[in-house]
């Protein structure tokens, strides 16, 4: 067999290939280039196949009351994972307004914090920021301000005083707030929303769930709407 | 054994390495997150950002896989160098248009800067384009020179 394949003694790869193929050298099977092929195009299947399978996404965890909005009894929850730095989230703030308007009544949406810190350094301290307006109260304005002013915060070394501003123009307690700025618990809420994302396979802001059904990016501008109405169908 | 052998044989490990794990970090997770990623680029056809979010994957995980096996050393090297220089041209004409890429969407659920990966694909592509020139000719450490048609 050795001379039919070729190979030499001693090389640890080639003893390997003879160990393969005294395995497979029978009258039926004979170890040949197309049957490794096949098994390195199937075996990667069925791998992903099994694991996909085995792997459940990680459960949605209640969101504080401060950070949901909508009807209480509403039919369709639309989860939405967002980074206040992010320009897509900003840019997707009108269409999900304009979904949440249409569909009044019908419609609750939760807030969840999902800060890039690795691509946007102000990511997390924003996201802490809205966290200590939402205990006050006062997360919806006090984030779509931040949406709005993105562009003025986002290129700083140091956002704090458009924080501030923000704070102030939402008639937030501001000695509240800045001890809420210097409290670790601000940022461990906003990491238990992060821990959740990831847990649910997010890896790209905005990522939204109309119910269960998950739309990532533009594709919510898209098919945001469509995706409400056939919740509403069911 | 030569040492061209080995060096080309580290050179199909690294590249089809590379291939093997983005691939699969990509097919494991939802194809609409890798979707949102080639979105991004403003380079695609809407009609054809779901199918190349699944294809994708598979090709990167094919490739790599026998790349690494030296399996059709030919058709995987060559592959393996489209593959770099698809990804390089379409970070660059990406970056010529103004698009701001947060997340060039190439390992998953990782983030990492396109600056950063812009300057790895250049590094793995001139790797694949070594690996693919050494094995115009069945080396030792693949499959190719050892298996039977």
């Amino acid at each position: 067999m050795a001379a039919k394949i070729g190979a030499r003694k001693g090389e640890p790869f080639i003893e390997l290939v003879r160990l393969y193929q005294i395995w497979f050298d029978t009258d039926v099977m004979v170890l040949k280039r197309p049957y490794v092929a096949v098994l390195l195009l199937g075996v990667p299947l069925l791998v992903v196949l099994i694991l996909k399978n085995a792997t459940a996404y990680g459960p949605l965890l209640a969101t504080p009351a401060a950070r949901q909005k909508g009807a209480s009894n509403a039919k369709v929850t639309i989860v939405e994972y967002s980074d206040f730095q992010c320009p897509s989230c900003a840019h997707i703030q009108p269409y999900l307004q304009s979904i949440m308007d249409t569909y009044k009544g019908n419609v609750r949406l939760y807030f969840k914090y999902f800060p890039l810190s690795m691509i946007h350094k102000n990511a997390l301290a924003a996201a802490h920021a809205a966290e200590c307006a939402a205990r006050q109260d006062k997360f919806w304005p006090y984030g779509d301000l931040l949406f709005q002013r993105q562009a003025q915060w986002a290129p700083l070394a140091d956002g704090t005083t458009h924080y501030m501003a923000i704070a102030e123009e939402t008639h937030l307690d501001m000695t509240r707030f800045q001890a809420c700025m210097a409290d670790p618990s601000a940022d461990a809420t906003v990491q238990q929303d992060v821990k959740e994302g990831q847990n649910r396979e997010i890896s790209a802001t905005p990522t939204f769930f109309v119910d269960g059904e998950r739309l990532v990016g533009g594709t919510f501008a898209e098919g945001g709407a469509r995706a409400v109405e056939r919740e509403l169908r069911r | 054994m030569k040492p061209a052998d080995l060096l080309s044989f580290l050179g199909r490990l690294l590249v089809g390495g590379v291939l093997v794990y983005a691939g699969f970090s990509k097919a494991l997770a939802p194809a609409a997150e890798f979707a949102a990623a080639l979105t991004n680029y403003q380079l695609f056809p809407a009609a054809l950002i779901m199918p190349l979010a699944i294809a994708l994957p598979w090709l990167e995980i094919w490739t790599g896989l026998f790349l690494i096996a030296g399996l059709y050393m030919p058709l995987a090297s060559a592959l393996s160098t489209l593959l770099f220089a698809g990804f390089l041209s379409t970070m660059g004409v990406a970056k010529l248009h103004h698009v701001d890429l947060t997340n060039c969407g190439c390992f998953g659920g990782e983030t990492m800067s396109p600056k950063t990966t812009f300057k790895m694909d250049v590094v793995l592509l001139v790797v694949a384009l070594a690996v693919w020139f050494a094995n115009r000719q069945p080396r030792e450490l693949t499959l190719d020179r050892h298996l039977p048609q």
